[in-house]
C-alpha cells in the first residue's frame, strides 16, 4: 500500500468511526444512555483529526457520514427501547408559530421544519419507543395571543417543551409564565438581546444567535461601505430596539436620526419624510413582512431608493416580492443580513435532502433552526428519561454540547443562547423577470 | 439639528385626514340619525376594499372600476344592514346597547364571511402609481386621487345638505325625528339613504387604505378607532364637524411624528396625540366642533 492510499483508507475509516460515534451517541440519547457516547466521540474525533488531517477528513466524511448515520441511529434506538420507564406513552411537544398576522407567511413555512423533525423522530421509532405528538398553536404574531396559546399548551395539553414562539415580543410575553410553570421554551427565530438580559439562566432557549451579533453585523456592513451619516428605522418592540441599541454601540454619533415605528399604523409617510430630510447616506432597517412591504412601497413612492438600506432578516423571504413596488425597491436600494448555517455542513445537506423529499422544495430561512430546536427538544426528553420540565432543561444544556444539527454545533451558553452565529449579507436581484435573494458576503 | 420638510408633512396630513374623513362621514351620520355607534361600519370599509381588489387585481379591470365596485358593494351592505338588522331591531324596541351589540355581532359575521371568501392571508394591489415632485413635496397618483375623492365628496354632500329637499329632510330627521315625521318626512327612508351613502363612502375609504397599504380582514377595524375619534371630536352627527376633525387628527398624527422623533420617542405615540386632543375636547367642549355650525348642535 502506498502512503496516499493508506491515508485515504484511514480517513474513511476514521470518519466512519467519528460518525458512528456521533450518531450512536444521538441514538443513545433516545435511549437515555450516554456513557459510551462521550468516550466514543472523543476518541473518534481526536483520532480522526490527528491521524487523517483536515484534508483527508473532508474527503472521507461525506461517504462515511451517511452510512454511519443510519447504522448509529438504529443501534441507539434498539438499545434504548427497554429503558425510559417514566416517560409517558405519548410524548407531547408543543409549538407556537405565527401562522397569521405580520409574520404569518414566514410562520407557515417555519412550521414545516418542526413537523419534519417530528416525522423523522417518529419514523425512527419515537423517543424510546414512544411516539411524539406535535401540537401547534397560532400566535397571530401578537404577544397577548401568544401567551393565551402558551397557557393552553401548558394547562390543557400538559406540554413541558414548546418550540417557539417566533417573535421576540412573544417570547418576552411568555417568559415569566414559562419559568413559573417550569416549561422549556426553545425559539428558533427570536433574536432580541433583551431576551438574554430579561431571562438569563432559565427555561428560555433559542437556536438562533442573539441580535447582539446581528446588530454588529449590520453596523459593520455600514462601516465597510464607508457611510458616516446613518439613520435607524426599527420596529418599536424588543426585536427592533435590540438591534438599534447594538448598532448604536458600534456606530456612535454616525447615527444622526433614530426612528422607532408602530407596525400596525401602515401610514409611514411622515417617518420616511424625516429620513429624507435628514440627508443620510444609509438606513439600518428592522421590520417584518407585512409592515416591511408597506414601508418599502411608501419609501419607493417618497423617492428613498437613492439611499442604501441595510435590513435585518425580518424582511428576508419570497413573500416580500408579492408587492411589486416593495420588490422593486428592494432590488434598487436594500441589502441585509440573515443568520445562516456554516457553509458545507454535511448535516445541513442531510437536512435539506430530507426536507426536499418530504415537501418537494429546498428549505428556506429558519426552517433549519426550527428543525434543530425540535431535535434538541426530543434529545433532551430522551436524555432526561422523564417528562419533567426541570429535568428536560438540564438535559437540554447537556445534549446541546454534542448536537451537530442542520445549522451546525448548537451548544447553548448559560443563558440558553447560541455561542456562535454566522450571517450572510444578501441583496435582491431580478433575473428573467423574477426577483430573488442573492448572497454577496458573510459576517464575521 | 433635524431638518424638516414642513410642506411634505402638511401634505401627508392631508392624505391621512382625507382617509379618516371618508371613513368617518357615514359613521357620524348614521350615529346621528339612528342614534347608536355602528361598529359594523369597519366592515363597510373592508368589503369595499376586497370588492375593489377583486375587480382590479383578479379581473384586471383597472382602478376606476374597482372604485365603482367598492362604492356599490359597500352601499349594498349598508342597505342590507339597515333593512335586515337595525330597522327590525328598532321596531322591536331595541335600545342603544342592543343596537351597539348587534352591530359588533354583525361586524364579526361580515369579517369572517370576508375571510371565507378571500382568505385570511394578506393581499396586495399590484398596480404601480406614478409619482412626481411638486417643489419640495413628493406626490403619488394614489394620494392625489384620495384627496380629490374627499374634496368631491365634501362638495357633493355640501350641496345636497344645503340645496336639496333630501338634504333638508336629512337635517330635520337628525335634529328631531319626531318633529320631522310630524311634518311629513319619511324618517326611515331618509335613514336608509344615509346608511347607503355612508357605507358607500366607507367602502371607497377602505379601497384607498388597501391600495395604500395592503388587504387583511382587519383592515376596517384598524381605521375604526381614529374614525370614532373623528366622530366624537367633530360632534356626533355633524358632517361639517367631522370634516374639520378628520384633518385636525390627520395633522396631529403627522406633526406628532415629527415631534416624537425630535424627542427620541417611538412614533407609536402619534395615536396618543390624537386621543389627547379627543380627551381635551370631551372635557372642554363635549359637543365637539358640531356646535360651531348651528345653535342646535345637531345640525348635520
Amino acid at each position: 500500500m502506498n502512503s496516499s492510499a493508506t491515508t485515504k483508507t484511514t480517513a474513511v475509516l476514521v470518519a466512519l468511526i467519528i460518525v458512528v460515534a456521533v450518531v450512536a451517541g444521538v441514538g443513545g440519547y433516545f435511549a437515555g444512555q450516554s456513557a459510551g457516547y462521550d468516550a466514543g466521540y472523543k476518541a473518534g474525533y481526536d483520532k480522526g483529526v490527528m491521524a487523517g488531517g483536515a484534508k483527508a477528513y473532508e474527503k472521507g466524511k461525506s461517504e462515511g457520514y451517511k452510512a454511519g448515520y443510519e447504522t448509529g441511529y438504529k443501534e441507539g434506538l434498539k438499545a434504548g427501547k427497554p429503558k425510559g420507564p417514566t416517560l409517558p406513552d405519548k410524548i407531547k411537544i408543543g409549538s407556537l408559530m405565527c401562522l397569521s398576522g405580520f409574520l404569518g407567511p414566514m410562520g407557515q413555512k417555519i412550521k414545516l421544519g418542526v413537523e419534519l423533525a417530528v416525522k423523522e423522530i417518529n419514523r425512527k421509532g419515537g423517543i424510546a419507543g414512544r411516539p411524539v405528538e406535535l401540537i401547534v398553536e397560532d400566535t397571530a404574531t401578537d404577544p397577548k395571543t401568544a401567551l393565551e396559546a402558551f397557557k393552553k399548551l401548558v394547562e390543557v395539553d400538559g406540554c413541558k417543551v414548546v418550540i417557539g414562539p417566533m417573535a421576540s415580543p412573544e417570547v418576552m410575553a411568555i417568559g415569566k409564565y414559562a419559568n413559573e410553570r417550569k416549561v422549556v421554551v426553545i425559539s428558533p427565530t427570536a433574536t432580541s438581546p433583551k431576551i438574554t438580559t430579561e431571562f438569563p439562566d432559565d427555561y428560555i432557549f433559542r437556536t438562533v444567535g442573539s441580535d447582539a451579533l446581528q446588530g454588529k453585523a449590520l453596523a459593520d456592513t455600514a462601516l465597510k461601505k464607508g457611510f458616516t451619516k446613518i439613520a435607524t428605522l426599527v420596529l418599536n418592540n424588543p426585536y427592533g430596539i435590540g438591534i438599534e441599541e447594538k448598532a448604536k454601540e458600534v456606530l456612535g454619533d454616525k447615527i444622526v436620526l433614530s426612528i422607532r415605528y408602530d407596525p400596525t399604523k401602515m401610514d409611514f409617510r411622515t417617518e420616511l419624510s424625516q429620513i429624507k430630510d435628514a440627508g443620510v447616506e444609509a438606513v439600518i432597517y428592522v421590520g417584518w413582512y407585512e409592515d416591511g412591504q408597506v414601508m418599502f412601497r411608501q419609501a419607493l413612492e417618497m423617492g428613498l431608493d437613492n439611499i442604501q438600506w441595510i435590513a435585518a432578516e425580518g424582511v428576508y423571504g419570497e413573500p416580500m416580492f408579492k408587492v411589486a413596488d416593495a420588490a422593486e425597491f428592494m432590488k434598487r436600494a436594500v441589502i441585509g443580513t440573515r443568520p445562516i448555517a456554516p457553509t458545507g455542513l454535511i448535516t445541513y445537506k442531510l437536512f435539506a435532502e430530507s426536507f426536499k423529499k418530504e415537501y418537494g422544495k429546498a428549505p428556506t430561512m429558519y426552517q433549519d433552526t426550527a428543525y434543530d430546536a425540535t431535535m434538541l427538544a426530543a434529545l433532551a426528553i430522551a436524555y432526561a428519561g422523564q417528562y419533567d420540565g426541570a429535568k428536560i432543561k438540564d438535559a437540554l444544556q447537556y445534549v446541546s454540547q454534542y448536537y451537530i444539527g442542520a445549522t451546525g454545533h448548537k451548544m447553548f451558553d448559560k443563558n440558553g443562547d447560541q455561542l456562535t452565529q454566522f450571517y450572510e449579507i444578501w441583496k435582491v436581484e431580478k433575473v428573467d423577470g423574477k426577483y430573488k435573494f442573492v448572497g454577496i458576503g458573510r459576517w464575521p | 439639528m433635524v431638518v424638516v420638510n414642513w410642506l411634505q408633512v402638511l401634505f401627508n396630513s392631508a392624505v391621512t385626514g382625507s382617509l379618516y374623513l371618508l371613513a368617518a362621514v357615514g359613521l357620524t351620520l348614521t350615529y346621528g340619525l339612528t342614534r347608536f355607534p355602528n361598529f359594523a361600519h369597519a366592515e363597510f370599509m373592508a368589503l369595499g376594499a376586497y370588492a375593489g381588489y377583486t375587480i382590479a387585481e383578479q379581473l384586471k379591470l383597472g382602478f376606476p372600476y374597482s372604485f365603482i365596485a367598492a362604492f356599490i358593494s359597500s352601499a349594498a351592505l349598508g342597505a342590507a344592514s339597515y333593512l335586515l338588522v337595525f330597522r327590525p331591531l328598532t321596531h322591536r324596541g331595541a335600545t342603544i346597547i342592543h343596537l351597539m351589540v348587534a352591530s359588533i355581532g354583525l361586524d364579526f359575521f361580515v369579517r369572517h364571511l370576508i375571510k371565507q371568501v378571500w382568505g385570511g392571508e394578506q393581499l396586495s394591489f399590484r398596480m404601480v402609481w406614478p409619482y412626481f415632485d411638486v417643489g419640495p413635496v413628493r406626490i403619488t397618483g394614489l394620494w392625489v386621487a384620495l384627496i380629490l375623492s374627499a374634496i368631491v365628496m365634501v362638495g357633493v354632500m355640501h350641496i345636497v345638505l344645503t340645496r336639496t329637499r333630501l338634504g333638508k329632510a336629512i337635517r330635520a330627521s337628525a335634529n328631531n325625528p319626531d318633529l320631522a315625521m310630524a311634518s311629513g318626512v319619511d324618517v326611515e327612508k331618509i335613514a336608509l339613504v344615509v346608511w347607503i351613502v355612508g357605507a358607500a363612502l366607507a367602502g371607497v375609504g377602505g379601497l384607498f387604505r388597501a391600495a395604500d397599504t395592503r388587504l387583511v380582514p382587519l383592515i376596517g377595524w384598524e381605521i375604526l378607532l381614529p374614525a370614532f375619534a373623528v366622530v366624537i371630536l367633530g360632534g356626533i352627527g355633524s358632517f361639517y364637524g367631522a370634516l374639520i376633525a378628520a384633518y385636525v387628527i390627520g395633522l396631529a398624527e403627522n406633526f406628532g411624528v415629527v415631534f416624537l422623533v425630535m424627542f427620541k420617542l417611538s412614533t407609536d405615540y402619534k395615536f396618543a396625540i390624537a386621543f389627547l386632543i379627543l380627551i381635551l375636547t370631551l372635557i372642554l367642549k363635549p359637543s365637539g366642533f358640531g356646535r360651531l355650525f348651528g345653535e342646535g348642535g345637531k345640525v348635520v
